[in-house]
């Protein structure tokens, strides 16, 4: 067995290439350098009832509500990768909500580009927090989809900051091509009564108007 | 001269036909000024709710689960309405009036912009702005007006300015809607998918207060309401089978809707496209891009008053000749600079060509508008929808050629289509007055070339005998400023005289011909 110091600077050295490998000379991050070292786990149910997925699709029986249905989200570091996988550069994990592929399809503003700082997948924060070292606990959350999250098929992404806030590692609840564990959420239509009466009677009084004023001067016009 | 005490007074100079001589921006005085204003201000209504969705489309998009592809397909329909509506307005403002044409156009398009709150799907976000597209015809009526308002030596400037401040809504918008949807989410608290629905009830209450205002304080004519005219017989009722046919056999009015085409509707082109141009071209912020877009839109305010003042300049010193060759001038350099634009590879140059091109673009708009209400008298309106209606379809045509999908670039997309805007601006040089001459050639020297003869040829004998001809003669009269300064001093003075009015290109307030 190696001797501590000997752990602590293999764990050095690791952690240093890490950081090479994930960013270039300008500090540009790219997603494909990031190594997947974060198991990530999403469902509607409590931890307690959280079943490891097979690979292959299934998806919740019926669509999340946006600002009524929970999610609940549990993520730790892979327990099956060899020794060497250190996280003891991870300092915080953002958890965000990303849009399935499905939902990215002609639409340019959701695009999927390698280059972190100009992607954009993932457009919802779910929750940062800063990392617990060390534990093979399952962490999670139970988050209520917010009121702006449209409609939309999404998976959901953890990445893993350093100190410097330059990510390092992510992990996902579904596989590399986003083909499966994916689920979808009905947004808000935005629509209220109230307001649909309000723009119903604004119309209705906008044409009664040039109603209102083509009697008027008929009936002005005829005692002439 | 002699002073009839039933003469109406009126606050600014007028010509025979009470049409102004002058233009005075900060007066609001009956029935002039206030026509003008009422009429700029109900048109700027029209381009706030037409654009208004483009600057929140971020909001709508994610809302209605829209793609780019419907996204751009709603972008053309909701300047596809207007092509035959400006037609359609063209005829009503002849047989009707502009004061009744423009506000029912306003008061029947204003639901589909409050019915926004209901929107539900890309479809009816397609089907709605094409509704509310509509109102862009709104512009034809808004000219006839001014035309009928305004004295042939200004009517160029009215007609810049009334065309100017209703564009300048287009960029208005891009400005406007963001503040109020910021207002609504952050004041009033209301989501974001909820917000930019009541946002869109405030630019159509808008469009519904100017046309009540038009109803309330406009008059068709200095001397009062077509249908009152038309009662008391001072106007001849017209049937609407020879307005058409008079205007549609005008050759002039099809070579100008096809120009039209190139100025006015390749402004319309870049205010869709130009934001997401600079956004994806130069990888600016979203905001930056869409303030930039602002700036195109926002330019009109001076430009096309300037075209149409330089109008009106040139027309005093070299007639309609002068006209013609400005507005050549100037809508060519406009696709010049539209090359160059596509050309450009930094911001900063970007957005200087870009401002450059605007100026051009729109002074095109402005120059062609001094030409359009000399092409005829009796089907004036037609004729300004025709041309109007050529606007939007240019409007459709390039984006459908150049900015749908993905074939070109859209860099690649402003060079070709500054090349059209080149070509398509030379039929300019067919146009031919007999009494003024065009571009290449002189004036008729025999006697049929005069200003009564052009426009008492689309009136038959039978109708000159009942008297409908009138206006024609007297506009025929007080357009003879068209020749331009040597021109009216060499020319032999015109002995034909239909009836016995004497000529009174007078600049007296009290005026009776």
């Amino acid at each position: 067995m190696a001797s501590r110091s000997e752990i602590v600077l293999a764990s050095l050295l690791l952690f240093l290439s890490c950081l090479a490998e994930t960013s270039d000379a300008n500090g540009v991050v790219l997603f494909s350098s990031l190594p997947n070292t974060l198991e990530m786990i999403v469902s509607p149910h409590k931890p307690e009832q959280v079943m490891k997925p097979a690979e292959g699709s299934w998806t919740f029986g019926g669509t999340l509500k946006a600002g009524e249905d929970k999610l609940s989200i549990s993520w730790r570091l892979n327990q099956s990768f060899s020794a060497g996988t250190t996280d003891s550069g991870y300092k915080t994990i953002k958890v965000k909500l990303c849009y399935a592929p499905v939902s990215q399809v002609d639409r340019g503003w959701r695009k999927t580009v390698d280059n972190l700082a100009k992607d954009k997948t993932c457009q919802f924060k779910i929750e940062t927090r800063p990392y617990k070292h060390g534990s093979s606990k399952w962490k999670y959350i139970d988050w209520t989809i917010k009121h702006d999250v449209p409609s939309a098929s999404y998976f959901v992404r953890a990445y893993a900051y350093d100190g410097a806030g330059v990510a390092v590692a992510y992990g996902q609840s579904t596989g590399p091509k986003k083909n499966y564990n994916i689920f979808e959420v009905q947004g808000i239509t935005g629509r209220h009564k109230t307001l649909d009466v309000v723009s119903i009677c604004f119309s209705a009084f906008s044409v009664l108007s040039l109603v209102g004023f083509f009697v008027v001067e008929k009936t002005r016009a005829k005692p002439t | 001269m002699e002073y009839d005490s039933q003469s109406p007074k009126f606050a600014l100079p007028v010509d025979s036909d009470h049409k102004a001589t002058e233009f005075r921006i900060f007066s609001i005085d009956k029935p002039h000024m206030r026509a003008f204003h009422l009429a700029w201000f109900s048109y700027f209504s029209c381009f706030l709710t037409t654009f208004a969705a483009a600057p929140l489309l971020p909001i709508i998009r994610d809302n209605l689960n829209l793609t780019t592809t419907g996204i751009g397909k709603a972008g053309i329909a909701s300047v596809s309405g207007a092509v035959f509506a400006r037609i359609a307005m063209g005829t009503l403002s002849d047989l009707f009036g502009p004061r009744l044409a423009s506000a029912s156009l306003l008061l029947l398009t204003a639901p589909a912009v409050f019915l926004f709150s209901m929107a539900s799907s890309p479809f009816s976000f397609l089907f709605l702005r094409f509704c509310v597209g509509i109102s862009l015809a709104n512009f034809v009526p808004t000219l006839f007006w001014m035309s009928s308002m305004f004295s042939p030596p200004v009517v160029g400037t009215a007609n810049g300015f009334a065309g100017g401040w209703g564009n300048f809504g287009g960029g208005a918008t891009q400005l406007i809607m963001p503040l109020v949807f910021g207002i609504i989410q952050h004041n009033v608290g209301a989501a974001k998918f909820t917000a930019w629905r009541i946002a869109f009830q405030i630019p159509a209450v808008f469009q519904m207060l100017s046309a009540i205002a038009i109803l309330l304080f406009g008059q068709d004519m200095p001397d009062g309401n077509f249908h009152r005219l038309e009662k008391s017989g001072d106007k001849p009722k017209d049937k609407f089978s020879n307005v058409f046919w008079h205007g549609v056999k005008n050759y002039r009015g099809w070579i100008l809707a096809l120009t039209y085409g190139y100025c006015f509707g390749v402004e319309l082109t870049v205010d869709n496209i130009i934001a997401e141009y600079f956004y994806d071209r130069f990888n600016l912020k979203l905001h930056t891009a869409g303030m930039i877009a602002a700036t195109f839109g926002l330019a009109n305010i001076v430009s096309r008053p300037t075209g149409g003042v330089l109008s009106d300049l040139m027309a005093r010193r070299f007639g309609m000749r002068g006209r013609l060759w400005t507005l050549w001038v100037v809508q060519t350099l406009g696709g010049v600079f539209c090359v160059i634009l596509g050309r450009v590879g930094s911001v900063k140059a970007s957005i200087g060509v870009m401002i450059l091109f605007s100026l051009c673009c729109q002074s095109a708009c402005g120059l062609t508008f001094g030409v359009v209400p000399f092409v005829s008298r009796r089907s004036l309106g037609v004729i300004s929808g025709m041309i109007g209606g050529g606007g939007s379809l240019g409007a459709v045509m390039t984006q459908l050629i150049f900015f749908k999908g993905s074939e070109y670039s859209k860099e690649t997309g402003l060079t070709l289509m500054g090349v059209m805007i080149i070509c398509c601006t030379l039929p300019l040089t067919l146009i031919y007055f007999p009494q003024w001459g065009g571009m290449l050639s002189a004036p008729s020297s025999i006697n049929t070339g005069t200003e009564e003869e052009y426009y008492m040829s689309e009136w038959t004998s039978v109708e000159k005998e009942k008297g409908f001809h009138r206006a024609s003669v007297k506009f025929a009269e007080n357009s003879r400023s068209e020749r331009g300064k040597s021109d009216s001093l060499t020319r032999t003075s015109d002995d034909i005289r239909p009836t016995g009015n004497s000529t009174c290109l007078s600049s007296l307030y009290y005026i009776n011909c």
